[in-house]
């Protein structure tokens, strides 16, 4: 579904992704971690196009990103993308930020739209909030705003950006409910985080980087219990201390 | 034709020297007594009483609502009948010093109020006067917030001063309308002066970009 | 002199101050009108990635920033009929304030344009919006907003500009008080006059910005963490 083959990727003079090769299966979950600047977010941004590569093959969904002849756009419509920040749109309500792209990229008639909007923020856990604006919802409110606004596309793949980062603790776990929920499924899925919980519970599989480069990439079990290198048991013993 | 009433206005240069030295003195003058006289009140303005607050907040509203013709009008036609005698040049300093000062009051206002609460909290703390906590803690801060409107206010009043050719100053404006009384071509004698002008003008717009851009780069902060 | 204020002749003098506040205001907004059109376009020339279509605009907004309107009032008022082109004087000066406050508008619609997160354009790309649709349902809905307080804040000195055109001798509220200045010899009363009406003016677009600024704020923007 995604297959990364000697992919690198500069900023100028600094390698941020160094010689990536990565395959994600159809229906895969799989987690990236690792200390920040590692170049995990620059790895799922180049997926749908955000980021550029410069050197090495990216194909998603049997289609090569970065080539000319590749509707980036079109590509775009099956893969859905959960920023950090939300980025939920501030001068819509939640429905009409679910309904947006359906009814304009789609082209999915209003009624049909809408209809499947209030399904899908009812099943984030938001039917009371459909005519509410971003600034009156919670950050943990918001981000699930912003997945059932991914999942109103349909997208065939899912990436998540550091989904809870930037949520007060005590609104995590309702969106990761959200996101384990929607990992059952069935969904192809690529999801940068540091919940470990998570990952234990829905990944197949962790990829651990670390300076622009995959050090290490196993089962959560393998991965946690038994770190093979210096770096990734480094990294795991700051974030499991918290 | 052009050529000849080019060399017409090349040879009255004399004079469009001394309207661009006027132009330059009667901006310089007002934008220095401006500032210290802006600044002033600016500060009075955000840490004075409410009443001395609200009196220079009324002048500032009561200049800025207005066009600066009629201001310069009003000085020009009304003093004298007050029994100030004034020439043109005083007329013109009164006017751009006090529409200067009511601008860069406003700018310093808002320098004031963007420096956080804690700065003037822990300034209190450390038990400095008011006059301390200005002068050490509250303008050095607020100076990266004033520094870019104000040069930008700065291209304002040298364009401003334009205006005081209407009571007959020989700036920089007047000579241009009295060149094309004599050279009857608009297009041309109006864009050598503005040329005059945008001498003096660009380099500061510039200056002011620069200050901006480096200023938000500093501080790496999404305006919304 | 100043005791002699008569307040008799301000009231027979005021039709004309009636009519000159009326003129004002629709030269005002003509002009306004017509900036508005100047800005957009400037702006979009300015947005575009090339050169040929971005520098004439910024080399026009910085030639009008740099130079001062009366000498562009005076360009257009003795140039163009130089190149055979006679005009109304009203019609000159809604010409110059258009072409001039133009500049100034492209550069707040810019500003508002470009205040909007990097976020929200990625956001719409990440969607599979193309560039036209990112603008029209994306950037342009909440840039307008932050738009409208400066937009006010350039008609108030657009009001205050017209006066300008008071010097090339287009009938407004200036030249109300310049006739009675001088027909009567009562600058006092003529400018002092003329000074309230534009007060009035002032107080009320300061009143609409502020009740825009109250309106947008119901609706707070922010959904920033």
């Amino acid at each position: 579904m995604i297959e990364f083959r000697g992919v690198n990727k500069w900023f100028g003079p600094l390698h941020v992704l160094k010689d990536i090769t990565l395959s994600v299966e159809p229906r895969e979950v799989v987690v990236v971690c690792g200390p920040s600047g590692s170049g995990k977010s620059t790895l799922i941004r180049c997926i749908n196009g955000l980021e550029a590569t410069q050197d090495g093959d990216l194909v998603v969904d049997d289609k090569r990103v970065g080539d000319p002849a590749t509707n980036m756009t079109l590509l775009r419509t099956e893969i859905g993308f959960v920023f950090q920040q939300f980025n939920l749109y501030p001068h819509k309500t939640a429905l009409e930020n679910v309904t947006l792209a359906p009814t304009h990229v789609r082209k999915t008639p209003r009624a049909e739209a809408e209809k499947a909007g209030r399904e899908l923020l009812a099943k984030v856990g938001l039917a009371d909030k459909f005519n509410a604006y971003p600034s009156e919802l919670s950050g943990g409110q918001q981000q699930r705003v912003a997945i059932a606004r991914c999942l109103g596309m349909r997208p065939k793949i899912m990436l998540f950006d550091e989904p809870t980062s930037a949520l007060d603790p005590e609104m995590i776990s309702e969106v990761l409910d959200v996101m384990i929920a929607v990992a059952e499924e069935g969904m192809t899925m690529m999801v940068v985080t540091h919940e470990m919980g998570f990952a234990r519970r829905v990944a197949q599989r962790v990829v651990f980087m670390d300076q622009g480069a995959i050090v290490e990439s196993g089962t959560p079990e393998e991965f946690f219990s038994a770190p093979r290198t210096d770096r990734s048991r480094a990294f795991l013993s700051k974030i499991l201390r918290h | 034709m052009i050529w000849e009433q080019l060399q017409d206005l090349i040879r009255s240069y004399p004079l469009a020297l001394r309207g661009l030295g006027m132009t330059v003195m009667l901006s310089l003058i007002s934008l220095v007594l401006g500032t210290l006289l802006g600044f002033g009140l600016g500060v009075l303005r955000a840490t004075g009483n409410r009443f001395i607050s609200a009196a220079i907040g009324t002048w500032v509203d009561l200049i800025r609502g207005t066009p600066f013709l009629v201001q310069i009008f009003l000085i020009f036609f009304i003093l004298p009948e007050l029994g100030v005698e004034l020439d043109a040049f005083t007329a013109g300093i009164i006017g751009l010093t006090n529409l200067a000062a009511c601008f860069i009051c406003e700018i310093v206002v808002a320098g004031i109020r963007a420096v956080p609460k804690g700065q003037i909290e822990a300034a209190l703390a450390s038990g400095l006067s008011l006059w301390q906590r200005m002068r050490q803690v509250v303008l050095p801060q607020a100076m990266r917030v004033v520094l870019p409107p104000l040069v930008g206010q700065y291209v304002l009043l040298i364009k401003d001063s334009s205006v005081v050719s209407a009571i007959g100053l020989t700036d920089l404006t007047r000579v241009g309308w009295l060149a094309v009384q004599r050279v009857p071509n608009g297009l041309l004698v109006f864009a050598i002066v503005g040329v005059g002008y945008f001498l003096v003008c660009y380099p500061l717009i510039l200056l002011a970009r620069r200050l901006e851009r480096r200023m938000s780069a500093a501080h790496g902060e999404v305006k919304l | 002199m100043l005791e002699n204020f008569s307040f008799r002749t301000i009231v027979e003098y005021l039709p004309l101050f009636g009519q000159g506040l009326v003129a004002t205001v629709w030269l005002s907004l003509v002009s306004f009108v017509g900036a508005l059109a100047v800005g957009i376009v400037l702006c979009a020339m300015n947005l575009q990635r090339g050169r040929l279509l971005q520098a004439p605009a910024k080399i026009y907004i910085d030639a009008i920033r740099a130079t001062p309107l009366l000498v562009q009032l005076y360009f257009l008022y003795f140039g163009l009929p130089r190149l055979g082109i006679i005009l109304p004087e009203f019609v000159v000066g809604i010409l110059a304030l258009a072409l001039n406050s133009g500049a100034y508008l492209a550069e707040i619609i810019r500003a508002g344009i470009l205040s909007i997160s990097r976020g929200q354009v990625e956001a719409g790309v990440a969607s599979g919006m193309t560039y036209v649709q990112r603008m029209r349902l994306v950037i342009l809905p909440q840039a307008f907003r932050v738009t409208i307080p400066p937009l006010l804040g350039q008609a108030i000195v657009l009001v205050k500009d017209s006066a300008l055109l008071s010097l090339i001798s287009v009938a407004e509220l200036t030249r109300a008080g310049q006739l009675l200045a001088s027909d009567r010899f009562m600058p006092a009363e003529g400018f002092i006059t003329t000074a309230a009406c534009y007060l009035v003016l002032y107080y009320g677009l300061k009143g609409l910005a502020g009740l825009s600024e109250w309106w947008l704020g119901l609706r707070p923007m922010g959904s920033r963490a």
